[in-house]
């Protein structure tokens, strides 16, 4: 060797202890000198960093006592599992998400003043997962409603009204076609957004959401092609109404993915994109004053059936194993005050969990307000099937070309299997 | 992988054989504990990361456990369901073809390719350098790239030169879609492999080629019955390696075809590794358990094929 890498080593070596010395000290200091404790405060949305970011710091602004550490990358099931979740946690509900408090990893918060703000219906949301009896343990704190979004400058040079029953909208689609526009834009290439839009449209719209993952959960081991209920059994008839939907996209559908999906919509290139409220912001980076709108796809012939998707964005709750529960509670505090959650849920296109909350204006998610108020809504059927079934994939094969039966049983056989080893 | 060996690799490492190992001589009584104090580090960090999670994993697959909270055990019920799961056997059975097929086009490319960088060319140095670049780029990149190209470069070209097979994205396509992966992954893994040989084919010596050459041999019988035998030890080294990297192939399937379209490119790790997501730990740690032990058996089978008949060098 020559010695040219050693003394490389050295000088490293010796950077390195200045600067862990370096690094202890700030830390001491960190600590030392204001006296406050930290508080961990995990929130990964992406699109919202800068916006969490500003309200963080007023919060550290705001009180004396605590610091909030904002955690953007650590892995949550990493944390739960080493008994070293964060203290506290705005983050989008999910299935995976509720299995943390299925198994009581989350904190009571029912005696919250903030707590008995939330709207009735919107507590209820979050029960549709498996709750932790006797604990109101998350805290929805903005909610997305997604329908069709549609291009409204499109719709008016054609002349057409948003449609209320499923023939009304096969027929726009078709007079569209006629006149050489894409009435839908696909982006199958990222299966996500099929399970999201079309599939989820056409489930919720169909089918009692709730009641059948009730039933097929009753079922567990036994779902199947002999059940009462299965998948292959009560999905049949929606996903092929599903599939009637094929037609009205694109050529490129099956190669395209969300990002293009947005930017074609900015475009013009399509009448509708099948998204939610988050894609909007993004089709408005795109600058090119298109207006959008949204509307409930209709999929029955009965205008009272029409209903929007929900899904709970952000909740906020503490960990059972929380070091400071109560630097946790109060930023849950801090971030019920109405200028904090409303301001947010205006600005970025989503719709209010609590009884006081102002109604959404932006012409954007307007339509969407009285549909989410009459709880004309539905959680998407998507959204209770588990990670480890690759269900996205098992719907990105339907659309593809492969027999929805086949899949379905698949599903079905997934679900048993899932059931049996629990 | 000494002991697979007929000839130990020394001549691929002449600059450092002014130091004999100490383990090798006969006659060195002691054995300066140096050594064991350089290994303990390494052995200790190895043991803590790997073996021991990998056994308390495979505690686990025995449970219900989702990797945190209260748990019950549920003797073999993972390892039934394993068996008669659809989507797990259906991963296995890609990700060997998949395997197969990529570690037999990478190694033979890969092969060809160090036979023109070690013959007497022009740009020879840049030209190494610029087929081993690959080697620097993560994944996950490239597998965005590559998505890129599949999905709007090539279906372009395709569409202008009025191909249309191509016009649509092979990525869309269940039938094509691994062609694509077998691509990017080959691209990737090309010059890890490309360097072995290239470090293989130096340690021939000109004197073997001098020879056969007087006696009237063929370039193409020079390769057949020199060199390729004389460095059959390398091709044994890619093999196992690249077989095992493709095995647990995730980053670029990932990024490229996300195990789809449907699930016609899945692989095991994948469903691993979205199990685990799910807060399906004990199942999946039971496919892991399963899965260790198949790349096992892999490996001693290909060790058994070549045992005896590696050669590195002369």
């Amino acid at each position: 060797m020559s010695p040219s890498p050693l003394s490389r080593l050295q000088t490293s070596r010796r950077g390195l202890l200045a600067a862990g010395g370096a690094l202890a000290a700030t830390g001491l200091a960190g600590c030392g000198a204001s006296g406050r404790k930290d508080v961990t405060f995990y929130q990964s949305k992406r699109e919202i960093f800068d916006h969490i970011k500003m309200l963080l710091a007023e919060l550290d602004a705001a009180q004396p006592q605590y610091r909030y550490v904002h955690d953007v990358a650590s892995n949550l099931s990493a944390g739960f599992a080493r008994r070293n979740p964060p203290d506290v946690a705005l983050q989008n509900y999910n299935l995976e998400m509720s299995r943390f408090r299925e198994r009581g990893g989350l904190s009571d918060l029912s005696d919250m003043e903030e707590a008995s703000r939330i709207r009735d219906d919107i507590k209820d949301l979050a029960d549709w997962y498996p709750p932790y009896p006797g604990r109101t343990s998350v805290l929805p704190w903005s909610v997305a409603g997604a329908a069709v979004i549609y291009n409204r400058a499109i719709f008016d040079e054609h002349g057409l009204s948003v449609p209320t029953t499923w023939s009304e909208f096969t027929a726009l689609c078709t007079e569209l076609q006629d006149a050489g526009v894409t009435p839908i834009y696909g982006t199958f290439a990222d299966a996500w957004t099929l399970n999201q839009g079309m599939f989820d449209y056409t489930l919720g719209g169909m089918i009692d959401v709730r009641t059948f993952y009730e039933q097929v959960t009753e079922i567990g081991e036994e779902v199947g092609p002999n059940a009462e209920h299965s998948f292959s059994k009560d999905w049949q008839e929606p996903i092929a109404r599903m599939l009637e939907l094929l037609p009205f996209h694109q050529d490129d559908a099956p190669a395209r993915t969300y990002n293009e999906g947005n930017t074609a919509m900015a475009n013009g290139e399509a009448a509708m994109l099948l998204q939610g409220p988050w894609a909007l912001p993004e089709i408005a980076k795109a600058e090119t004053g298109a207006e959008m709108g949204m509307f409930p796809l209709p999929v029955t012939e009965d205008p009272a059936d029409l209903k929007i998707r929900v899904n709970i964005d952000l909740a906020l709750w503490i960990p059972e194993a929380a070091d400071q529960p109560e630097g946790a509670r109060e930023l849950v505090k801090f971030f019920m005050q109405p200028e904090v959650q409303d301001t947010y849920n205006v600005d970025f296109l989503y719709l209010g969990t609590t009884k006081d909350a102002p109604p959404a204006t932006d012409p954007r998610i307007v339509e969407m307000q009285s549909y989410y108020d009459e709880a004309r809504y539905y959680m998407g059927a998507s959204q209770f099937i588990p990670n480890t079934i690759p269900w996205a994939n098992y719907l990105q094969a339907i659309v593809f070309g492969e027999k929805p039966e086949t899949m379905l049983a698949r599903l079905d056989s997934d679900w048993a299997s899932l059931a049996y080893r629990a | 992988m000494s002991e697979t060996t007929s000839t130990p690799p020394r001549a691929s490492t002449p600059q450092r054989s002014s130091a004999p190992p100490p383990k090798e001589s006969p006659n060195s009584p002691k054995i300066d504990p140096i050594y064991y104090f350089f290994l303990f580090p390494a052995l200790l960090a190895f043991t803590l990361a790997i073996t021991v999670p990998a056994i308390v994993g495979f505690g686990y697959s025995f449970t219900n456990s989702i990797g945190f909270g209260d748990w019950e055990f549920t003797g073999i019920r993972n390892y039934i369901a394993v068996f008669r799961d659809e989507g797990i056997v259906g991963a296995y059975l890609f990700t060997l073809g998949f395997a197969l097929v990529t570690v037999i086009i990478t190694n033979a490319i890969a092969f060809f390719l160090a036979l023109g960088l070690t013959a007497r060319i022009r740009f020879q140095r840049t030209l190494r350098t610029v087929f081993v670049l690959p080697m620097v780029i993560s994944g996950i990149i490239i597998a965005y790239v590559f998505k890129f190209l599949f999905s709007n470069t090539v279906p372009a070209i395709a569409q202008t030169l009025g191909i249309d097979a191509l016009s649509q994205s092979i990525l869309a396509n269940e039938n094509l879609a691994w062609i694509a992966l077998v691509i990017v992954h080959a691209w990737s893994t090309i010059p890890p492999a490309l360097l072995i040989y290239i470090a293989g084919l130096v340690t021939v010596p000109e004197e073997v080629y001098e020879a056969a050459s007087i006696d009237g041999a063929s370039p193409a019988s020079k390769l057949w019955h020199i060199t390729l035998p004389l460095v059959s030890g390398y091709v044994v080294i890619n093999t196992i390696l690249g077989f095992k990297g493709y095995l647990n192939a995730y980053d670029i399937v990932v990024g490229l075809t996300d195990g789809g379209p449907g699930v016609a490119t899945r692989t095991v790790a994948m469903s691993i590794i979205r199990g685990f997501e799910g807060g399906d730990f004990g199942y999946q740690m039971a496919n892991a358990a399963v899965f260790f032990v198949i790349s096992i058996i892999i490996a001693i089978f290909q060790l058994r094929l070549t045992r005896g008949k590696a050669s590195f060098g002369s």
